[in-house]
C-alpha cells in the first residue's frame, strides 16, 4: 500500500455497540456534524495505521439497508455516492443471526468488507461459541473478533482494515434459488447501460429492483437511456415471479436471506444446550411490570427533572459569575456610555452579548441533560420506557418516547422547551416526532411560572393553589388535543414508522462514554445557536429601537439632563472645586463611580477593596474625592451627584420605554389591538407579550415595568386596575392562557427549526400557537362574557371542555388504525388481553 | 387497570411542582461609605428585578427591613450598626443572600 | 392464529407475514420470517404494545401489527 488515505465507513446494527467500536478505533480524534440536508448525525474520525492516515464515517445504525427509512437512505447513499474502501461491519456476537441480515446486504453490494464480531464476552458469557475461521471461510471475508468496551481489538481490526484495501470486493453470494432467472434477466438489461453498470453493483441493482425498491427505479432513471423499459421488464418480473411462486418478490427475497443467516449460523455457532434467563430478561421482569414499570418510570423521570433542571438551575447560577465577567469584559472595551443615549456600537454589542450569555446560561442544565439522555440511551431504558407508555401517547399521534420531551418541556410546571424539543431526537416515528416539537413549546416552562404567579396572586389570591393546578394542568389538555388534531391534519402525510423496536439488554453505561457524548452534543448545540441567536438578537433590536424618539422628545429628555447638570454646577462652583469640575466632567464622574462599582463587585476582602481604592485614587484623584466623600466639600458634592444619577437613571429608563413603545414592536402591539381585544388585551398588553417573544421571562418584567407591578402585596391589583379599569380575573385568565399557549421563545423557534431541519416548520409552529392561543384567550374571555361567568366560573368551564375534547380526541383512529380496521382484520384480542 | 395507570401518573406528574425559575438571580451590595448601603438587583437573563422583595435580616435571623427593588432594580438603606444579612429574595426556594460583613467600603 | 390472539407465556413458530410496505420490511428486516421461533414473554401495563423474545432477542410490537404475523403453536 501507498501512502493514500483511506475512507472507511462504519456500518452495523443498532445496539451492536457500533459506537464503542467507533470511540476504540478513533480516541478523541472526532468531529460530528449532520449528513447534509437531514437531521441524522454523521460522526467522522481518524487513526493511522502503518502510516496509512484513515478516515472512519459513522453510518447510521440499521437493522438493513432498503430506502424506507431515513436512517438507511442515509447509510446506503453515502456507500454508494462515497464509495469508501472498506467497511467495518459491526456485528453483534451475541446474536449473529439477526446481524448477518445487514452483513450480507454489504456483501451484496460488493463492498470490501471487514466483518467486526464485537460484543464476544457477551457471546461467551451466554455459552456460545462461535467458530470464527469457519464463518471466515463462508463469507470470504475477514473476521476480526472484538470486545471494544474492554479495549479488545482495536489492532487486529485495523489490520484488517489495511490489508483489505484495494482489494475487490467480495464474492459471496446468496442464491435466491428460483429468483435467480429473473436476477439474470435483469442484469443482461443492466450492463447495456455504461455509466450505471460502472457506478453500482448490476447484480444487486437487480436485486434491489425486484425488490421494488423506489430510490434505486430513481437512481435508474437518471442514467439508464431507456430506464422505461427496465422498469417495465421489473414489473413483469416481479409478477411472474408472484405467479410462480405464491409470494412477492420481496418476501421471497428477505426471507431467503434469512433462511441464509440462519444456514451460516447453524454451520459456525455453537448454542448452549439449556436455555438460562440472563440478567436482563430478570430486570425486565420488574422494570415492565404493570404495577411497579410506571413507578420505575416516574421515579426516573423525578430523578432526571430533578438532576438537570433543579440541580441545573443551581449549578448554572454557580457558573454564572464568568459569564457576567464575560458581559463586564465586553462592557469595557466597548465605547464608553452617553449621559441620555449610549453610542449604537455599545448599545448594539452590549444587547447581543446579553443575548447569548442568557443561553450560555443554560449551558450546566444542557449538559447534564445530555448526560442523562446518554445514561438511559446506553443502559438500554429508552425502548423500555416507550414500552410502558406508548398506549396512552399513541392515541393522541405521538409515540412512547415523547414522554421525555414533554417532562422536561415541564408538564406540570418547571422545564424548558429548549431541552424538551432536543429530546425528540430519540423518537423514531417522524410524525410522532414532529407532533412532539410541535405541543412542547405549549408545556409550563419555568419562565412562565412569574408571570402566573403575579396574576394569580392578583386576581385569584383566595383560590391561589386551585388557579395554579388549574394552569398547571389544562395545559397538557390543551397540548394533547392539538397533538392529535395536527396529526391527523397537517401531519398527516409524515411518514408514520412502525412501531416494533428492539428491547436491547440492559448495558452499565461507561463513564468516558456519557461524558464525550454529552460533551459532543454541547458543543454542536452551542456552535448551531450561538450563531442564529446573535443574528435574531441583532434583528429584535432593531425591532424594539427604531424609528426611535422623535426630535421634540429627544430634546424633552435632553433639557432634563442639560436642568440637572446645571443645577450640579451650581454647587460645584460653591465648593473648592469650582474650575476644577466643569460641565463636561459630569459624565466622566459618574462613568468613574460605576467602572469603581463594578471593579469591586464581588470583593469582600477589606484589603483587596483597599487596593482597588488606591489605584483609582492614582487614577483621577478629584473625581476620586467627590466618589469616595474625601473632605468636606466633596461630601456636599457628593450628594449633589447623587440627584444628577437618579435623573440620568430616569430620563435612561422612560426614554428606553418611549422608544420601545413608539418601536416597530410597540406599533405591532398598538395596530393588533382591535384583534386581540376579543381576548381582552389592550396595546399595552400586546407589547408585553410581543417583548416575551425574545426570551419569556421579559414578560413579567416588561408587563411589570408598563403598569409599575412589582410582585408583592396589593399593589399588584391596584396600579392594574388603576392602570386599566375593569381589568378582571377574567381578564387574568385570558392573559394565562395565551400566556401558556403562546410561541415559543426565539431560542426554542431556533432549536424547533434545527430538529425539524425546516424554516417553514419553525414559522408554522410560531404561527398556529399564535393563533391558537389568540382564539383560546378570545373564546374564554369573550364566550364567558357573553355567559356572565366569573374568571372562576371560566376557568372551570375551560378546564371540562379540555379534558372532553382531551377525550373526543382519543376516540378518534389514527389513520393506521382506520386502514387497518377498513382492511377487515377485527380480532377478538382488546377483550381477550386485558 | 389501565385507569389506574392513568391517574397514578398523573399524581406522580404533580408531584413534580418544582418552582424554580429558568433564570438565575443576582445581587450586588456597595457600601456607600456615608452609612448607606445599596444593592443592586437582576437576572441573569439580563431582565429587571425591579419589585422583588428585599429582607434585611439582623445576626439573629429577625427582621429589621423588608423593602423592595424599586423601578432602577436598586435598593438603598441605612447600615445597621451590628451584623446583618441582605436576602434578595425573588420566589419560593429563589434567593440570594449576602452577609453584611462582606459588604465593604 | 395470528401473532396477537397469544397470552403471555406462549410459544410459537412463524408460518407466514402478511404485512406490506415499511411495516412489512420493518417486521421481515428484524426478523420476523418463516421458521422464526417467538415467545410471548408480556404485555405493557397498559396492556400494549407486547415484548416478544424472537429468535434470541427481545422485541417489542404494537397489537395491530402483531396481526399480521401468523402463526402455529
Amino acid at each position: 500500500m501507498s501512502s493514500r488515505n483511506l475512507l472507511v465507513a462504519l456500518a452495523g446494527q443498532p445496539n451492536s455497540g457500533k459506537s464503542t467500536v467507533f470511540n476504540l478505533l478513533t480516541g478523541a480524534r472526532q468531529h460530528v456534524a449532520n449528513y447534509p440536508g437531514v437531521t441524522v448525525e454523521k460522526k467522522t474520525g481518524s487513526f493511522g495505521v502503518k502510516g496509512t492516515s484513515v478516515k472512519l464515517v459513522d453510518l447510521p445504525g440499521t437493522y438493513s439497508l432498503t430506502s424506507y427509512s431515513l436512517e438507511e437512505r442515509v447509510a446506503r447513499d453515502f456507500l454508494l455516492g462515497d464509495s469508501p474502501d472498506v467497511v467495518i461491519d459491526v456485528a453483534d456476537a451475541s446474536n449473529l443471526k439477526r446481524s448477518l441480515y445487514l452483513t450480507l446486504q454489504l456483501l451484496e453490494m460488493e463492498v470490501p468488507t471487514v466483518l467486526g464480531l464485537n460484543m464476544m464476552d457477551v457471546a461467551e458469557r451466554r455459552g456460545q461459541r462461535i467458530n470464527t475461521d469457519k464463518l471466515q471461510d463462508i463469507l470470504g471475508i475477514p473476521v476480526v473478533p472484538t470486545k471494544a468496551k474492554r479495549g479488545e481489538g482495536k489492532d487486529a481490526l485495523k489490520e484488517a482494515v489495511y490489508s483489505l484495501a484495494g482489494n475487490a470486493g467480495p464474492s459471496f453470494k446468496i442464491d435466491y434459488g428460483k429468483l435467480e432467472a429473473y436476477i439474470s434477466e435483469l442484469e443482461e438489461l443492466l450492463v447495456e447501460d455504461p455509466v450505471l453498470s460502472v457506478l453500482y453493483p448490476v447484480r444487486w441493482f437487480a436485486i434491489k429492483l425486484l425488490e421494488g425498491d423506489s430510490e434505486t427505479a430513481e437512481l435508474l432513471k437518471k442514467t439508464h437511456p431507456d430506464a422505461q423499459s427496465v422498469l417495465d421488464r421489473t414489473d413483469s418480473c416481479r409478477q411472474r415471479f408472484q405467479d410462480e411462486d405464491g409470494n412477492a418478490c420481496e418476501r421471497h427475497i428477505a426471507f431467503t436471506r434469512h433462511a441464509s443467516c440462519a444456514k451460516v449460523t447453524r454451520e459456525t455457532v455453537t448454542l448452549p444446550t439449556e436455555k438460562r434467563r440472563n440478567l436482563s430478561d430478570l430486570a425486565d421482569r420488574y422494570v415492565c411490570n404493570r404495577v411497579l414499570g410506571p413507578l420505575i418510570l416516574i421515579a426516573i423521570l423525578f430523578v432526571l427533572y430533578e438532576v438537570s433542571i433543579v440541580f441545573g438551575n443551581w449549578l448554572a447560577l454557580q457558573a454564572w459569575p464568568l459569564w457576567g465577567a464575560l458581559e463586564s469584559f465586553f462592557a469595557d472595551i466597548l465605547p464608553q456610555a452617553g449621559f441620555l443615549n449610549d453610542p449604537l456600537l455599545r448599545s448594539l454589542g452590549l444587547w447581543v452579548v446579553k443575548s447569548l450569555t442568557a443561553i450560555l446560561n443554560y449551558l450546566p442544565i444542557f449538559f447534564l441533560l445530555f448526560s442523562l439522555i446518554a445514561v438511559l440511551e446506553d443502559s438500554g431504558y429508552m425502548p423500555r420506557m416507550a414500552f410502558i407508555l406508548d398506549r396512552l401517547f399513541r392515541r393522541f399521534g405521538l409515540h412512547g418516547q415523547s414522554t421525555l420531551p414533554l417532562i422536561l418541556g415541564g408538564v406540570y410546571v418547571g422545564g424548558c422547551a429548549i431541552p424538551g424539543v432536543m429530546a425528540t431526537k430519540a423518537i423514531p416515528d417522524e410524525r410522532a416526532r414532529l407532533a412532539t416539537i410541535m405541543i412542547v413549546p405549549m408545556m409550563n416552562c419555568l419562565a412562565k411560572v412569574p408571570l402566573y404567579l403575579i396574576l394569580i396572586g392578583a386576581y385569584f389570591p383566595d383560590v391561589a393553589g386551585v388557579a395554579m393546578f388549574f394552569i398547571a394542568t389544562v395545559t397538557l389538555f390543551m397540548a394533547l388535543p392539538v397533538a392529535k388534531i395536527l396529526s391527523i391534519t397537517v401531519l398527516k402525510k409524515r411518514p408514520s414508522a412502525p412501531f416494533i423496536m428492539e428491547m436491547p439488554p440492559y448495558h452499565i453505561p461507561t463513564i468516558t462514554g456519557v461524558l464525550r457524548r454529552a460533551i459532543e452534543r454541547v458543543w454542536l448545540f452551542m456552535k448551531k445557536i450561538v450563531t442564529v441567536v446573535a443574528a435574531v438578537a441583532v434583528v429584535v433590536f432593531v425591532l424594539i429601537n427604531y424609528p426611535g424618539l422623535t426630535s421634540s422628545r429627544t430634546a424633552y429628555y435632553e433639557d432634563m439632563q442639560d436642568t440637572a447638570v446645571a443645577v450640579f454646577m451650581k454647587d460645584v462652583n460653591k465648593t473648592e472645586f469650582k474650575d476644577v469640575i466643569r460641565s463636561h466632567d459630569v459624565l466622566p464622574i459618574i462613568l468613574f463611580g460605576e467602572a469603581l462599582k463594578n471593579a469591586k463587585r464581588k470583593i469582600t476582602d477589606k484589603n483587596m477593596s483597599a487596593a482597588i481604592n488606591e489605584e483609582f485614587q492614582a487614577g483621577n484623584p478629584i473625581y476620586y474625592a467627590v466618589i469616595k466623600r474625601v473632605g468636606k466639600d466633596a461630601k456636599k458634592l457628593n450628594k449633589s451627584l447623587k440627584k444628577v444619577i437618579q435623573v440620568r437613571k430616569k430620563v435612561r429608563r422612560e426614554a428606553r420605554a418611549e422608544r420601545f413603545e413608539t418601536s416597530f414592536l410597540g406599533s405591532m402591539g398598538k395596530a393588533l389591538e382591535p384583534v386581540t381585544q376579543w381576548a381582552g388585551f389592550n396595546w399595552r398588553i400586546n407589547i408585553a407579550l410581543l417583548s416575551a417573544f425574545a426570551a419569556k421571562e421579559n414578560s413579567a418584567a416588561t408587563l411589570g415595568s408598563i403598569y409599575g407591578i412589582d410582585g408583592s402585596d396589593q399593589s399588584v391589583q391596584d396600579s392594574m386596575k388603576a392602570g386599566e379599569i375593569g381589568f378582571t380575573s377574567l381578564h387574568a385568565l385570558a392573559l394565562m392562557l395565551f400566556m401558556a399557549l403562546y410561541p415559543p421563545c426565539v431560542p426554542t423557534s431556533i432549536m424547533v427549526r434545527s430538529q425539524t431541519n425546516s424554516t417553514s416548520w419553525m414559522l408554522f409552529s410560531i404561527g398556529y400557537q399564535t393563533l391558537l392561543g389568540l382564539f383560546v384567550s378570545s373564546l374564554v374571555f369573550t364566550g364567558a362574557t357573553v355567559l356572565g361567568l366569573t374568571g372562576f366560573q371560566a376557568m372551570w368551564a375551560f378546564y371540562a371542555l379540555c379534558v372532553l375534547a382531551t377525550l373526543v380526541m382519543a376516540m378518534i383512529p389514527n389513520p393506521e388504525e382506520r386502514k387497518a380496521a377498513s382492511a377487515a382484520i377485527i380480532t377478538p384480542c382488546k377483550e381477550n388481553c386485558s | 387497570m389501565k385507569k389506574m395507570m392513568i391517574v397514578l401518573t398523573l399524581a406522580a406528574m404533580v408531584a413534580f411542582a418544582g418552582q424554580a425559575f429558568a433564570h438565575s438571580p443576582l445581587m450586588s451590595c456597595f457600601d456607600n461609605g456615608d452609612g448607606t448601603i445599596t444593592c443592586e438587583g437582576g437576572f441573569s437573563d439580563g431582565s429587571s428585578a425591579s419589585g422583588v422583595k428585599m429582607h434585611i435580616q439582623d445576626g439573629e435571623g429577625t427582621s429589621i427591613l423588608e423593602t423592595k427593588m424599586n423601578e432602577d432594580s436598586e435598593c438603598s438603606f441605612a447600615k445597621p450598626a451590628s451584623a446583618y444579612v441582605v436576602i434578595f429574595d425573588s420566589g419560593e426556594g429563589h434567593t440570594v443572600e449576602l452577609n453584611g460583613a462582606d459588604i465593604v467600603e | 392464529m395470528t401473532l396477537n390472539e397469544l397470552r403471555p407465556g406462549a410459544c410459537c413458530i412463524l408460518t407466514d407475514m402478511t404485512a406490506e410496505g415499511a411495516l412489512g420490511q420493518r417486521l421481515m428486516d428484524l426478523g420476523f420470517c418463516p421458521g422464526a421461533e417467538i415467545e410471548i414473554v408480556r404485555n405493557a401495563p397498559l396492556v400494549d404494545p407486547v415484548e416478544l423474545q424472537l429468535d434470541g432477542y427481545h422485541v417489542s410490537i404494537r397489537h395491530n401489527e402483531a396481526e399480521y404475523i401468523r402463526v402455529e403453536a
